[in-house]
């Protein structure tokens, strides 16, 4: 579905007086439902997921709905810590400078700004990509030797 | 290998020879260094947009993949070209072709060889190797921010004693004659220079000068990459000139890889 269309359609929900929406295109099902105290459309997912949550004992969903609490809270703050270093060519990414040679870094490992990270090769330009952020690398998004697209997401650098 | 040919790099010769505004103003000669890349791309001491580097001597000399490029001293052209300004304004993956253009032209124009291009920068004469070229840049995050062009030219060496992927060749060896470096430097200088602006203005004029050179275009090739081996026709290549490759499954695009004639 067109990102669009769905955009449109939260925005007619949102400024009428409809609490409950449903489409359906093909296989894919949208369902936009209003809730009276937060004005805020919510999609279909989410609604599933309480459900489901409901489900299980009282005590537990106490438990439960203190853990899922906690990561929420800490959610926006590690994001903004999160730091994804992007492909600024289409090439191939490479974790080290040679196929035998240990690649420059690792998941765990603690990089300054200005240590390379990857080299990314495009026809016979060898791009060296260097962290413009400290940190803590958290996520290595591509395997050694694959392709990439331009401003495709190639680390997550946990920063300091 | 004669003695006589060895001669020390004369600036003054050099500098009668060039006519560029950026390219080369900035002229630095080191007697031996492990790559003219590396120190480019690693120090701060050379910031000016279009500084040279020449070294009589490469330690550790390399290509793509840090296969090694090795030159005799004082007969060759091993040098590194720095680009850290307007790189925005070109599409980097042209500069690739138009460094070997740059060379393809100055061989020409000086010496009247036939010269070939092989995907991607490859300068070939007889099907010989006379130069490689490795571009290598630094990005800060996801911005380019300094771009370094490597050559190495086989100019008056004329025994190649090992073993090489391509056969390599020389100027002197094609030209039967040897050949002054500093006029050959200055013409590929003054090349490249006019092809940055033509990739700024019209690209497509670089592609075009490129795709006359490249006698494997419509040929049957195979492209090699990491072991692995894709074949067709070599159709064309595209805007950012990755190689577009008919195959029996439909035209695939290659953006890597070592070519070779199937």
């Amino acid at each position: 579905m067109d990102i669009n269309l769905l955009k449109k359609l939260i925005k007619v929900v949102e400024t009428s007086d409809i609490t409950d929406f449903s489409v359906q295109e093909g296989d894919l099902k949208v369902r936009i439902s209003k809730r009276q105290a937060n004005s805020a459309p919510v999609y279909t997912q989410p609604v599933v997921q309480e459900v489901a949550s409901v489900q299980t004992t009282p005590a537990k969903q106490v438990e439960k709905d203190q853990e899922s609490a906690k990561p929420a809270q800490e959610a926006p703050a590690a994001n903004d810590k999160h730091y994804e270093v992007k492909s600024p060519i289409v090439g191939t990414f490479y974790r080290a400078p040679s196929p035998d040679a240990d690649p420059y870094i690792q998941v765990g490992d603690k990089v300054s700004s200005g240590n390379v990270l990857c080299i990314v090769e495009a026809m016979k330009l060898m791009n060296e990509i260097e962290s413009d952020v400290a940190g803590k690398v958290v996520k290595i998004l591509v395997e050694n030797g694959k392709p990439v697209e331009y401003n495709q997401p190639l680390f997550i650098i946990e920063k300091e | 290998m004669k003695t006589i040919d060895k001669k020390s790099f004369n600036h003054e010769d050099f500098y009668l020879k060039l006519d560029t505004d950026v390219i080369g103003r900035n002229f630095v000669e080191v007697d031996e260094i492990d790559s003219t890349n590396a120190f480019l791309l690693k120090t701060n001491d050379y910031n000016q947009n279009g500084t040279v580097i020449l070294a009589d001597y490469q330690t550790a000399g390399r290509g793509r993949r840090e296969r090694e490029w090795i030159s005799a001293k004082e007969l060759n052209l091993t040098f590194s070209v720095l680009l850290n300004n307007n790189l925005d304004k070109v599409n980097v993956n042209l500069l690739i072709l138009g460094s070997a253009l740059a060379v393809a032209q100055a061989l020409e124009n000086l010496y009247q060889l036939n010269v070939e291009l092989k995907w991607p920068n490859d300068v070939l004469v007889k099907r010989k190797k006379i130069c490689g070229i490795l571009l290598e840049s630094s990005a800060k995050g996801s911005k380019l921010d300094k771009l370094v062009i490597g050559f190495g030219i086989n100019v008056n060496q004329v025994n190649f004693p090992g073993k090489y992927n391509i056969t390599p060749t020389s100027v002197k060896s094609e030209f039967k004659s040897t050949v002054e470096r500093e006029r050959l430097l200055a013409e590929i200088l003054n090349n490249l220079e006019a092809i940055f602006i033509e990739l700024v203005k019209t690209p497509e004029k670089v592609l075009d000068a490129w795709r006359d050179r490249c006698k494997m275009l419509g040929e049957k090739i195979k492209i090699e990459d990491d072991g692995k081996a894709r074949f067709g026709i070599f159709d064309n290549i595209d805007q950012n000139g990755f190689i577009l490759l008919k195959t029996p499954e439909g035209r695939e695009k290659v953006h890597i890889g070592d070519v070779s004639i199937r």
